[in-house]
């Protein structure tokens, strides 16, 4: 199929970027796991990630320019667990490569590699928002997961790419050890926040809380997904006083009005976390987002 | 397989099919079941009686007062390694009150061709621009665009058939699709359709079905030449990381049933352009903005019919959706429509002063509305419609509220 497609390329004279001759081509769902199959590929993948990490993956559409690039890749790499339940089964349906499609060698849901917090003890249904029965999709941002992800795409690229298979182990080992170390700066770093409680937005950052020993204990929103009434927001500033609650943590891209009413009424601080690779410019790869997420903290301090 | 899947649906399945405990029990593997409804109350200055003039979409509130356009239910899974299906099954209670069931779409798709192809076969909306693959939970009105209820049909054009489409290894995403379909049938109203365009049977007053003053008469299937062939060609484009477009031709070949040998074609530019900054809460905000300019050439009667003529219909409509904090839009949509004028030779004394038809006339509409989304699966709409034609003695003023939901498999977010 690849040699098809590189005659018809060629019949229609258009410019073929050097890279599918050379490596493998990898689309992941989110900027976060592209980072780390950057990290472990090197130069001999070529990545690309089908949403910005400046927006939440959930409510990602189903672009034609996504079609096109599954349509090309080798390898898959998607977070699972519902994440992009409402846009990648309709690309991966259009997309007419069978390699990457659900049990094929060239996809790879990492949510299948860690452990997933959250995951409801009672059947689910809508009418509780947006609560995922397969648990909670939001794993990256527990450094520890990253480590988890990050092994299973070597080894993932060892077994498509045998010839470097060294390549990406090495390469995992290196990022291993640079994390760990790393690890325990951040740790040390935000060591008080060890054992208090905050207020998230949503319940999307169960992960750090448990990576960071601190415990979420009521979310802005009243449910997964659904925005705040005035009682409710009443209720948190009686719960933020009497708990004397001293961070309110949230994404970027949620309304700030909320935080910005509890601050006022509480003096509560709002940490806006940069929750994925490419939230902001400067967050280039899986270290930059956690010293951004550490200096989210210790500015709000 | 349990991605596509939500433990909600393994416990109705089970409820409705096994009725054990359904911790036990895993339904079959990646089917997705999901059901959406629509119900409208509102009403317009016309009267029930010319209601179906001016909303004419198959899925427009179908009366003053209280309207079940759509309850729709979706089948999908992969079949095997091969092929995907779909089957989308719709109910609705029509102007008259009776409960209507249409088999909307139900086809296949191939997984695994090589170079970039894909085939489709069964019963589908025919691949014309972008509306007229749009199923009604996901239009941006509670009604069709009065060009589409007018070239396309009021249920949109669908027939039984195949198509073959090819991605094509551009830098940019193209796509080129050609089908062939039945030309004949309740949903192919340009072509070999079932009366004028009025679904349902809620237009059978006029008696003898005709388009335009020619009847209809019983054409038969001879050959190649009898079928709806359809060609389109789709092109996307990441603008920036904030930008993204479509832009599409497409055309349609076919019979028509006012002769044994009259034609018709319909040509469409589509165009579709979304914004959504960078930081977005929930896809929110955003402005898309949808055009589409249509035109249909008819050939009337046969070559020896003394009032053999070529009609010709266009229009466009095009809109803009402003969603302008998480969860509110607003929409605004301006249309036009006319079809020229049926000559007649000196045998027409009996046409004197006819009523402009409703489906060709001169027609201007303009909506608005604002919708409401309490969450992905939930919504309400409010709309405001302005008609003008020449059919109508002055402004049509409609009022509609919709609320739809969904439930089950989760509903794709396409772009």
């Amino acid at each position: 199929m690849k040699k098809t497609f590189i005659v018809l390329s060629l019949v229609l004279g258009m410019a073929i970027p050097n890279i599918v001759f050379a490596s493998l081509k990898i689309v992941t769902t989110t900027q976060d796991l592209a980072a780390i199959a950057k990290a472990i590929g090197g130069d001999y993948v070529n990545v690309k990630s089908l949403t910005p990490g400046t927006r939440d993956p959930h409510y990602a559409e189903a672009k034609p320019s996504m079609i096109r690039k599954v349509f090309r890749a080798d390898l898959l790499l998607l977070i699972g667990a519902e994440m992009e339940v409402g846009w990648l089964p309709a690309v991966l349906r259009s997309s007419r490569n069978i390699n990457v499609q659900l049990g094929s060698k060239g996809h790879l849901d990492l949510s299948k590699h860690v452990q997933l917090l959250g995951i409801p003890d009672a059947p689910v249904d809508r009418s509780m928002g947006d609560v995922h029965s397969e648990g909670n999709p939001h794993y990256w941002l527990d450094p520890q997961n990253g480590l988890k992800i990050a092994k299973a795409v070597s080894e993932k690229l060892a077994a498509l790419d045998k010839e470097y298979a060294l390549y990406y182990k090495n390469n995992f080992t290196k990022f291993e050890k640079t994390l760990t170390r790393k690890i325990v700066e951040w740790q040390e770093s935000l060591s008080y926040l060890n054992g208090k409680q905050v207020v998230a937005y949503h319940t999307s950052l169960l992960y750090l809380a448990n990576a960071f020993g601190f415990t979420i204990i009521k979310e802005v929103e009243p449910k997964p997904g659904i925005s705040p009434s005035a009682s409710h927001l009443s209720g948190l500033v009686s719960l933020i006083k009497q708990q004397n609650i001293k961070w309110l943590i949230m994404e970027p891209y949620y309304e700030k009005r909320s935080a910005d009413f509890l601050n006022r009424k509480t003096g509560i601080k709002k940490v806006v976390i940069p929750q994925s690779v490419g939230a902001r410019d400067k967050i280039k790869n899986y270290f930059d987002l956690f010293d951004a997420i550490v200096t989210a903290f210790n500015e709000a301090k | 397989m349990s991605i596509l899947f939500h433990r909600h649906f393994n416990k109705v399945t089970c409820v409705f099919i096994c009725g054990l405990s359904f911790s036990s029990i895993q339904a079959a593997d990646g089917l997705r079941i999901g059901l959406s409804g629509t119900v409208i109350a509102g009403g317009s200055t016309e009267g029930d009686a010319h209601l179906g003039d001016i909303q004419s979409g198959g899925h427009d509130p179908s009366r003053n007062g209280f309207s079940i356009p759509n309850i729709e239910l979706s089948l999908s899974g992969a079949v095997d390694a091969y092929f995907d299906a779909q089957a989308n099954v719709v109910l609705q209670i029509n102007a008259d009150g009776e409960t209507v069931l249409e088999l909307e779409e139900a086809f296949m798709v191939s997984r695994a061709l090589p170079a970039g192809l894909q085939l489709k076969a069964g019963q589908y909306y025919t691949e014309f621009g972008r509306q007229n693959a749009m199923h009604p939970h996901t239009w941006a009105f509670v009604d069709q665009p009065v060009i589409a209820s007018r070239l396309l049909g009021a249920d949109g054009l669908r027939s039984q058939g195949a198509r073959l489409s090819w991605l094509a290894p551009t830098p940019w995403y193209s796509e080129v699709y050609g089908g062939i379909q039945n030309a004949s049938g309740e949903t192919t109203a340009s072509f070999i359709g079932v009366g004028s365009g009025h679904a349902h049977g809620s237009d059978e007053s006029e008696g003898e079905a005709a388009f335009a003053e020619y009847p209809l008469v019983d054409r038969s299937i001879n050959g190649a030449e009898d079928f709806l062939y359809s060609a389109r060609w789709l092109n996307g484009f990441d603008h920036s990381d904030t930008i993204s477009s479509n832009i599409g031709i497409s055309a349609l070949f076919g019979p028509n049933n006012t002769g044994q040998e009259s034609a018709t074609q319909i040509y469409g530019l589509d165009l579709y352009l979304k914004w959504q900054p960078e930081n977005s809460q929930k896809g929110f905000p955003f402005v898309a903005w949808h055009t589409e300019v249509m035109r249909r050439s008819y050939e009337a009667g046969d070559d020896s019919n003394e009032e053999h003529q070529t009609l010709t219909d266009s229009g466009f409509f095009s809109y803009v959706q402003w969603g302008f904090k998480p969860n509110w839009i607003l929409g605004v949509r301006y249309e036009l429509a006319s079809g020229s004028e049926v000559r007649h030779d000196e045998h027409a004394g009996e046409h004197e002063d006819e009523e402009p038809d409703p489906l060709r006339d001169s027609r201007q509409r303009i909506s608005t509305n604002l919708t409401y989304l309490p969450t992905e699966f939930s919504k309400i709409r409010l709309q405001y419609n302005n008609d003008t034609a020449d059919h109508l003695d002055g402004a049509a003023h409609s009022i509609w509220l919709q609320f739809e939901y969904s439930i089950g498999a989760h509903k794709a977010h396409s772009f």
